[in-house]
């Protein structure tokens, strides 16, 4: 029998678990990855991982985790793959406890579970305040074994750029690029998997790691893949703004009494303390008098985006509001908000206990991706499978809290076993394609790097033109979406677009040149871009983490549907899929109750 | 870095019984040492008795190649070489265990020297017998005193700094107030051995013994 | 108004082998800025401060919100992550320099594969049968996991081999972080019942006898590791192990 070629490409939790599938099965598995794979940005994810495993006597049962995830998810996922996640999770749990995942635990010495987000159940194991951290690295110690097996062969440091596609359209390779050298080249494969994680970068500043630039997803989109439910974009409610990157201020601060509010003073001078109370807009609590501060969150962060871009009261023009938490006693708040308030102080540099914290929401979570089919993760490109937040399967129309961990594993050993089999089912592997297949798509690929690092007219500066697209996207295809704003958004990406082949790439070394790549990646992000807005634009409901004030209810009738969004020379065409709702009947999802 | 790119444990070896030696027996000798020489702040005679008493062991030529000689050499050199390993940077990051480290490569140095060239005026030069007026004539100069407080307060901090290093690289003390506890310790050991060490040669220096009162 | 502005240098070198210059950028102060904002003013005028024209400067970055390990730098002389070094909090000029004891890329990028290649090869992973339901995993009594969670939490930046005076040229020691790892997973339940092999990779040259308990690793941890601690345990487990396996065998 031929040994069959596997290629992942992506190291995060996703990448691993494929890539450990893989090699149980006893097939090589190549690992590219931008990062060292330990530093993928799987490592950010900090609440747990949900699995109903019901060690608290309470009743809880993977039905009922099936259950909320797809009425979080506004009953837009197909729900039989959800409900087999669900039904996995317990085993995934213990998988990672075998793997040496340091879990919290109990007296008794047992897996240790916390309440999260929208459940009424403890269902979500966690390990300190960095489990994703703690999985990552437990599943890059497996495969690191397998490493030293010589069963994985890691490209780290390389980047994806193109799939190798035969005549007949089958994938029979990749093409990456070197980032040290920047050499470009082929390699083989059989089957491709892709875990290649969010597409923070295309909204500028979010919650996600520097490589979450959704540039390999664009790539595969742009040679035919099927894009799905772009438009649907998890936006967390408060993070701490920064230049460089928004990170996370768990909803904890305000479950302790941390309070939201803007001055009433629009760009009020003052330092937040010396603003009395009477002049305070607590807008949380006036707006939402019953559940004040602790709305849940895409209402919180509804309102905060409102304050900010609608009412423009933003604290001194910015965009954010406080958060303050410094009417609470400092006993309490160390006892409770003990590391949350450290990594404000450290980034901000400004002690929380003191000052009011400053806060914006920020986008976190593409529930959209990569269309793949129900059963095998495999996109409609044959021979490339994907796997993880690149993917769209899972969390429907808004993703529950400590879910993603759980559809990265169990997405990643599916897309493993899958392979395996598509490659193994195979009557000619890659060793019969011709080289000139390959030759043609590395020339191609090389063409465009010789064309950016030859062109010496260029004026426009690619870290302008990404913030500016940033800017615009966070600013109207994120959290409120008007079908106006999302016109004029077109219109910008068009401009940015046209700007884009005016580049000026200020590094023309052929050595680590980081700009270079960077360059690359941004020619994809502006696709994206136009995907996702697109895909707003048409979606003329409010469903999820998708909000039209201009169509302020869901609409089953016209939009119980995915949007499969493809590339055609040059223009991106939506077409729509229906939902698979054969387990579960559809019900309203209130935002005003608990669930 | 190359862990196990030589699968031989010599290296691993070599540096327990370089780390072994300085305690035992080079640093039990030296409290042996202080001890008999610490009769010099008695009286004359009874610091000639126990001289002589030490002078004439049995098997003493076979003794003290096993037990001094050899463990010294070898401590020393093998010391040099673990010196030469090592690259100080306490002047950029000044922190006291980083201080401490860089000590413990310079005294070990000096006290490498110092011991050398005592054994080679005390115990060869005088083919191995020695009294006090032989001593004390040496320690007149006031170059030979000088070399001898910097030699004993050299060999005397790094015992004790050596056997806090040795409580952590033994693993007898891990958590952090064990380590502190052994650092108070090594330290204590060092005042204890430098005072001693360096009564010991003024009194020889200016013929005093303030200990003698009670002798009689 | 004129701006704010401040003074950045930056050891620049575009290849290894390449002569070394430093550049100086002024950039425009803004509150809460890091050095990550920094590099990416300067990527986005990449002008020195007497006007020439040079390069964006090359750097690891990816979380930036220190758990990734990845923007390990030496900033002010002190090896730290770039993320978390806030402008407000450094002396000016600020001065940036890759890690020295790892070969360099270019610019402040350095390869730290090495720190990877040795965890590999002191087997730093729990052994599972695979990948199937066999249940759930060992009990742990909530103080091991204490411990263990502290140790597991190394994000293998390298600050600490930065710092080690036993890590250079002539001593090839693997380094507090990888003896720490040895010791998380010797205390595991399962992973106990494979330390032999661990601590027999600690055993050679490179290996754990390099410490010589400067004890700088643990002053410069992002993650407050105790990684004194862990050296002094894992000695005592190496040499439990030597003696044992030269009395019984192993």
């Amino acid at each position: 029998m031929r040994q069959p070629k596997i290629i992942i490409v992506g190291g995060g939790l996703a990448g691993l678990m494929a890539a450990i599938r893989v090699a149980e099965a006893g097939v090589t598995a190549d690992l590219f990855s931008i990062v060292p794979v330990k530093r993928s940005h799987s490592v950010c994810a900090q609440g747990g991982i949900n699995a109903a495993k019901n060690l608290k006597g309470e009743g809880d049962s993977t039905w009922k985790h099936f259950d909320d995830t797809i009425y979080g998810g506004d009953f837009l996922a197909n729900q039989p793959l959800v409900k087999g996640m669900c039904e996995a999770a317990p085993a995934i749990i213990d998988l990672l406890d075998r793997m040496g995942v340091m879990f919290n635990r109990t007296p008794e010495g047992l897996l240790d579970f916390r309440r999260f987000g929208g459940t009424l159940y403890h269902r979500t194991a966690f390990a300190g305040a960095t489990t994703g951290q703690q999985l990552l690295y437990a599943l890059d110690e497996q495969v690191r074994r397998f490493e030293a097996e010589d069963k994985v062969k890691k490209f780290e440091g390389w980047t994806f750029l193109s799939a190798v596609l035969d005549h007949t359209g089958v994938c029979r390779g990749i093409c990456a690029m070197d980032l040290k050298t920047m050499e470009i080249k082929t390699f083989a494969c059989d089957a491709a998997i892709f875990c290649t994680g969010g597409i923070g970068a295309v909204f500028g500043r979010s919650t996600n790691s520097v490589v979450c630039t959704g540039s390999a997803q664009s790539a595969l989109f742009q040679q035919g893949a099927y894009y799905a439910n772009g438009e649907f974009i998890q936006v967390h409610p408060t993070a701490i703004p920064g230049e460089d990157k928004l990170r996370l201020m768990s909803e904890s601060a305000r479950g302790e009494g941390g309070r939201v509010w803007v001055p009433k003073t629009p760009q009020d001078p003052r330092p937040a303390r010396q603003i009395p109370e009477t002049e305070r807009f607590y807008f949380l609590e006036e707006w939402y008098p019953k559940y004040g501060n602790l709305v849940p969150r895409d209402v919180a962060t509804r309102a905060i985006h409102k304050v900010v871009y609608e009412m423009k009261m933003g604290l001194a023009g910015d965009p954010a509001v406080y958060l303050d938490v410094t009417h609470i006693p400092r006993e309490v708040l160390e006892r409770k908000l003990e590391g949350i308030l450290e990594i404000y102080e450290k980034f901000v540099g400004v002690d929380p206990h003191v000052e009011p914290m400053k806060v914006f929401p920020a986008m976190h979570y593409t529930m959209g991706g990569l269309w793949v089919d129900n059963e095998n993760q495999a996109t409609n490109i044959p021979g490339v499978y994907a796997a993880g937040e690149c993917e769209y399967q899972y969390h429907g129309a808004n993703r529950l809290g400590a879910n993603s961990l759980v559809s990265c594993i169990y997405g990643g050993g599916i897309a493993g076993a899958a392979a395996v089999r598509y490659a193994r089912s195979l009557e000619s592997g890659c060793e019969n394609t011709s080289p000139a297949v390959y030759e043609r798509e590395r020339v191609r690929q090389q063409d465009i790097s010789d064309a950016l690092l030859n062109q010496h007219t260029g004026t426009e500066n690619p870290l302008t033109i990404w913030r500016e697209m940033g800017d615009i996207m966070t600013e109207n295809v994120t959290v409120i979406r008007y079908n106006a704003a999302l016109q004029k958004t077109l219109l910008k990406l068009d401009e940015l677009s046209e700007r884009f082949k005016r580049i000026n790439l200020q590094d023309r070394t052929q050595w680590s040149n980081q700009t270079l790549n960077f360059v690359r990646e941004l020619g994809n992000m502006l696709v994206l871009a136009k995907v996702i807005t697109l895909g707003a634009l048409a979606r003329n409901e409010t469903r999820g983490a998708h909000y039209k004030p201009e169509f302020p209810d869901r609409d089953d009738k016209n939009w119980l549907k995915t949007t499969k969004a493809s590339w055609n020379a040059g223009k991106i065409q939506l077409e729509y899929e229906a939902v698979d709702t054969s387990l579960l009947p559809l019900r309203e999802r209130k935002y005003t109750a608990a669930k | 870095m190359s862990v196990a790119a030589a699968d031989s444990k010599t290296s691993y070896l070599l540096d327990k019984l370089q780390s072994l030696s300085g305690v035992v027996p080079i640093g039990a000798f030296l409290a042996e040492h202080f001890w008999s020489n610490s009769y010099a702040l008695v009286s004359v005679g009874k610091y000639n008795d126990v001289s002589r008493e030490l002078q004439q062991i049995p098997w003493r030529i076979m003794i003290e190649t096993c037990v001094l000689f050899i463990p010294i050499l070898f401590h020393g050199l093998y010391g040099c070489y673990i010196w030469w390993t090592g690259k100080s940077n306490a002047i950029g990051h000044p922190w006291m265990a980083n201080w401490l480290y860089v000590l413990q490569r310079w005294t070990g140095i000096i006290a490498f020297v110092f011991i050398g060239w005592h054994l080679y005026t005390e115990r060869f030069m005088g083919h191995g017998v020695t009294s006090y007026a032989d001593v004390q004539r040496n320690l007149m100069n006031p170059w030979y005193l000088t070399f001898y407080i910097v030699g004993i307060t050299c060999a005397s901090f790094h015992l004790g700094n050596g056997l806090w290093n040795f409580a952590c690289k033994w693993g007898i003390a891990v958590s952090v107030s064990a380590q502190r506890a052994a650092g108070w310790f090594g330290a204590a050991v060092a005042v204890a051995f430098t005072f001693i060490g360096v009564a010991i040669v003024i009194a020889l220096h200016y013929g005093a013994f303030p200990l003698g009162g009670y002798v009689q | 108004m004129a701006d704010k502005t401040f003074i950045v240098k930056i050891k620049r070198q575009q290849r290894s082998d390449e002569a070394v210059r430093w550049e100086e950028y002024e950039l425009r102060y803004r509150p809460h800025m890091n050095v990550i904002i920094c590099l990416r003013d300067i990527a986005e005028k990449p002008f020195t401060r007497s006007g020439s024209e040079s390069t964006p400067v090359s750097y690891e970055a990816n979380c930036l919100e220190e758990i990734c390990g990845a923007c390990a730098m030496i900033v002010n002389g002190k090896p730290r992550q770039a993320c978390t070094a806030l402008v407000d909090d450094l002396e000016k000029p600020i001065r940036l320099e890759p890690l020295t004891k790892f070969p360099l890329i270019r610019d402040l990028q350095v390869d730290r594969s090495s720190m990877f290649e040795n965890l590999k090869r002191t087997k730093c992973w729990i052994p599972i049968d695979g990948t199937y339901d066999l249940g759930p995993g060992p009990r742990m009594s909530p103080e091991t996991q204490e411990v263990g969670y502290a140790l597991s939490q190394c994000i293998t930046c390298g600050n600490c081999l930065e710092i080690c005076p036993k890590v250079n040229e002539n001593s090839h020691f693997v380094g507090a972080a990888i003896v720490s790892q040895v010791r998380l997973f010797n205390m595991h339940p399962t992973g106990k019942m494979h330390a032999g092999p661990r601590l027999e990779a600690l055993m050679g040259p490179g290996g754990i006898e390099d410490c010589d308990n400067a004890q700088n690793c643990v002053k410069v941890c992002p993650k407050g590791i105790p990684l004194t601690e862990s050296l002094a345990a894992v000695n005592g487990q190496v040499l439990v192990h030597a003696v044992k396996s030269f009395f019984r065998g192993s």
